[in-house]
């Protein structure tokens, strides 16, 4: 039993180690967001957008 | 073709020399040995009757032993001085060597005379004690005493190389070497007669006919018998080999000989119940065996006495073999010749494994229940020594009595005695339960000695998934090529307007590879001062935005003389790939001097080599391993401390 959990375990390991060397994952604390559609037609060069528009703001 | 065809001198009926290098032959009518001699036959006296061992061997069976044909010719059967016998069979071989073949316990051993070499003095029987070496003997390997005793000539049968005469008793020692390497020290005269070989099965002589089916049928088969003392009814489930057994009826201990039971003594109740019922069939590793005898043992260690059960199985075409049961856990318990070991202080070595010394105690019997094929009664004591290799166990046993030669006039006590060497392996529970078709046998709590640990494999598969891992991680590095820069730039930020403002730079677009991971390098010329920088990654085309920090700072000083510095002029963010495309590059600073201009020199770069991503994936892999590692220390630790000789922080046992 152990073993066996053991070794689906590792194989997901190994696996995903494989597919993130693959595409390039990073663990990083950064995070990822996707701009509002208008922010890129009105420019999203504003301090104003970056500070109070953004997900709430910084 | 006979050599000699004449009469007994005893009853006159024709008694027939086979062979030239017989001394003694036996008459078939009157069982008188008749020796010849330059001159006559002489009448030596009366043989016993044959005790019925179950032997499958009879005088006239052929075989081969190294190519060359031989007929066992004779046979005689040897008390031993503490009860219970054995066979010497006399093999004349068609080349004109002369074999004796013994047979003990189920197990036959080979042996030829040797002559003692020129100057070797063979120590006097006296000086002989068990373990000891004996040197100078023409074999390639050492040979050890395993038993002494003194043996008496009870009975023959056909032709005897050497002149047997009825009743007569002498010395021997017998010796025990590597690949079951045997010999025998015969002390009926001085020097003593050298006779060297091995053991052998009957396969390894060439011997597929043996005794008459007849007989075969009887000693298979059990005898039912009465209890002289209750007249109840006893079976002997190895009445060829059974030299004592208690009564279920009345508990006596009854004495075994030649098929007669003789009362010894009453036992009291018995306070040991067999977990497996005697007369219960189990299959073990080598076949089909019955439970015909149980005991309970004991050692005292420090005061306290620890008790465990032995239980005997038998089977005609196996021999004996032990089950041991101690605290809940159980042993199956085979023999092994003692020349096959190699002993030493604190270890023993056995087919090339060394076994660890566990305990050194004086082993009593406690309570015999069913049949035992020695003389065995509560009280018999032998000093055992237990080494371990899980799931191994290497168990000597010596047992050393003192006996007075009749012939001896002053009653000297003599020594003697044998050592026996057993392997154990360990079993566990529900085995035991499914060889021998028994529930609810009670689960161990501890570790046994020799109880194996179940989980090494992990640590194969843990060096498995890690070599599996870097070969991954290489092959990517190799795969992926170089590291490629795709933006640079040196930026110099204005003077914040105020201490808690920031500062912002937008980049030109660049070109961002997509499945690539990214480093974002900051670096700044900063002494002893920070710069921080958000900085965002902004894909023009789809707006996805990823976000890092850069926090470059770096001190330096002199404390004491000594000078120190701390942080970097160099802060680099990892970001995870992100879709190919054109992007842009928002920095947002601040920094501790705000009333100065800030300068900083922005790297970015695709497919860099990162360790990070390895080592996560190593360590994950490693989290169970190491768990599993520290249970395995507790159960090593557990293990010792049951040990007299403790010290079980090297843990070298087998999981296989």
């Amino acid at each position: 039993m152990l073993k066996t959990l053991y070794t689906i375990f590792g194989i997901g390991v190994v696996s995903l180690y494989t597919v993130a060397a693959m595409l390039g994952w990073e663990i990083s604390g950064g995070s990822r967001h996707q701009l509002p559609p208008d922010a890129r037609q009105n420019g999203y060069r504003s301090f104003h957008f970056w500070h109070y528009g953004l997900h709430g703001g910084k | 073709m006979s050599v000699l065809v004449a009469n007994c001198p005893s009853c006159g009926a024709p008694v027939e020399f086979k062979s030239g290098q017989s001394i003694v032959v036996i008459c078939e009518y009157c069982r008188s040995a008749v020796a010849r001699t330059d001159r006559e036959l002489k009448d030596l006296g009366k043989v016993a009757e044959l005790v019925e061992t179950g032997s499958p061997l009879d005088v006239g069976v052929r075989g081969k032993w190294k190519d060359v044909p031989f007929e066992l010719t004779g046979r005689a059967q040897l008390g031993h001085e503490m009860g219970g016998q054995w066979d010497e069979w006399y093999a004349t071989f068609a080349n004109g060597w002369l074999g004796w073949l013994a047979e003990a316990q189920g197990r036959f051993y080979i042996t030829f005379q040797y002559p003692i070499p020129e100057g070797v003095q063979v120590a006097p029987f006296d000086q002989l004690h068990l373990g000891q070496t004996v040197h100078g003997l023409p074999w390639p390997t050492p040979l050890i005493v395993a038993e002494t005793g003194r043996a008496t000539a009870l009975g023959a049968k056909g032709e005897i190389p050497y002149l047997l005469t009825p009743g007569e008793t002498y010395y021997y020692a017998d010796l025990s070497g590597v690949d079951g390497a045997f010999g025998t020290l015969d002390y009926n005269q001085s020097p003593p007669l050298v006779f060297l070989g091995q053991q052998v099965t009957l396969a390894d002589l060439g011997i597929t006919t043996t005794r008459a089916p007849e007989k075969e049928e009887r000693r298979v088969g059990a005898a039912q018998l009465s209890c002289p003392n209750c007249a109840g009814p006893l079976e002997l489930r190895a009445p060829d080999k059974t030299e004592r057994v208690t009564c279920p009826n009345c508990n006596s201990l009854l004495d075994v000989n030649q098929g007669q039971l003789q009362f010894l003594k009453a036992l009291e109740k018995p306070w040991f119940q067999p977990l497996i019922p005697l007369g219960t069939e189990g299959q073990v590793p080598e076949g089909k065996m019955m439970v015909i005898g149980a005991m309970a043992r004991s050692v005292t260690i420090e005061g306290t006495q620890y008790f465990w059960g032995e239980y005997l199985l038998y089977q005609p075409q196996i021999g004996f073999r032990w089950l041991v049961h101690s605290d809940n856990h159980w042993n199956y318990v085979r023999a092994v010749p003692p020349g096959e070991i190699s002993e030493s202080t604190k270890s023993a070595s056995y087919q090339g494994k060394r076994y660890r010394i566990f305990q050194d105690a004086q082993a009593r019997v406690e309570c015999v229940l069913g049949e035992f094929y020695w003389k065995v009664e509560a009280g018999e004591q032998v000093r055992g020594v237990d080494y371990v290799k899980p799931p191994y166990m290497l168990s000597k046993e010596v047992s050393t009595v003192y006996v007075t030669d009749p012939r001896d006039a002053a009653r000297t006590k003599r020594a003697t005695g044998e050592i026996n060497w057993s392997l154990g392996t360990y079993v566990e529970v529900p085995q035991i339960e499914k060889a021998f078709s028994v529930s609810g046998l009670p689960r161990p709590s501890g570790v046994a000695p020799n109880q194996p640990y179940k989980h090494w494999w992990i640590y194969k598969f843990w060096l498995a998934f890690i070599v599996l891992t870097l070969i991954v991680g290489f092959i990517a590095f190799v795969v992926s090529g170089s590291t490629k820069q795709v933006f640079t730039q040196t930026v110099t930020l204005p003077p914040l307007p105020n201490e808690d403002g920031t500062q912002v730079f937008f980049s030109e677009p660049f070109q961002l590879e997509g499945r690539r991971n990214i480093r974002v390098v900051g670096e700044s010329p900063v002494q002893n001062t920070w710069v921080y920088l958000e900085g965002d990654l902004i894909n023009d085309e789809t707006g996805v935005v990823q976000s890092f920090p850069i926090d470059i700072s770096y001190y330096q000083g002199v404390e004491d003389g000594e000078s120190w510095s701390e942080g970097g002029q160099k802060d680099s963010a990892y970001t995870s790939s992100m879709p190919g495309g054109r992007y842009v590059l928002r920095l947002e600073g601040q920094w501790e001097r705000w009333q100065q201009p800030a300068v900083v020199t922005v790297t970015i770069e695709q497919n860099v080599a990162h360790g990070f991503n390895l080592l996560i994936a190593l360590i994950v892999l490693s989290i169970g391993p190491v768990i599993m590692l520290i249970y395995h220390v507790g159960f090593e630790r557990r293990r010792w401390s049951e040990s007299m000789f403790g010290g079980g922080d090297d843990s070298d046992d087998d999981d296989d």
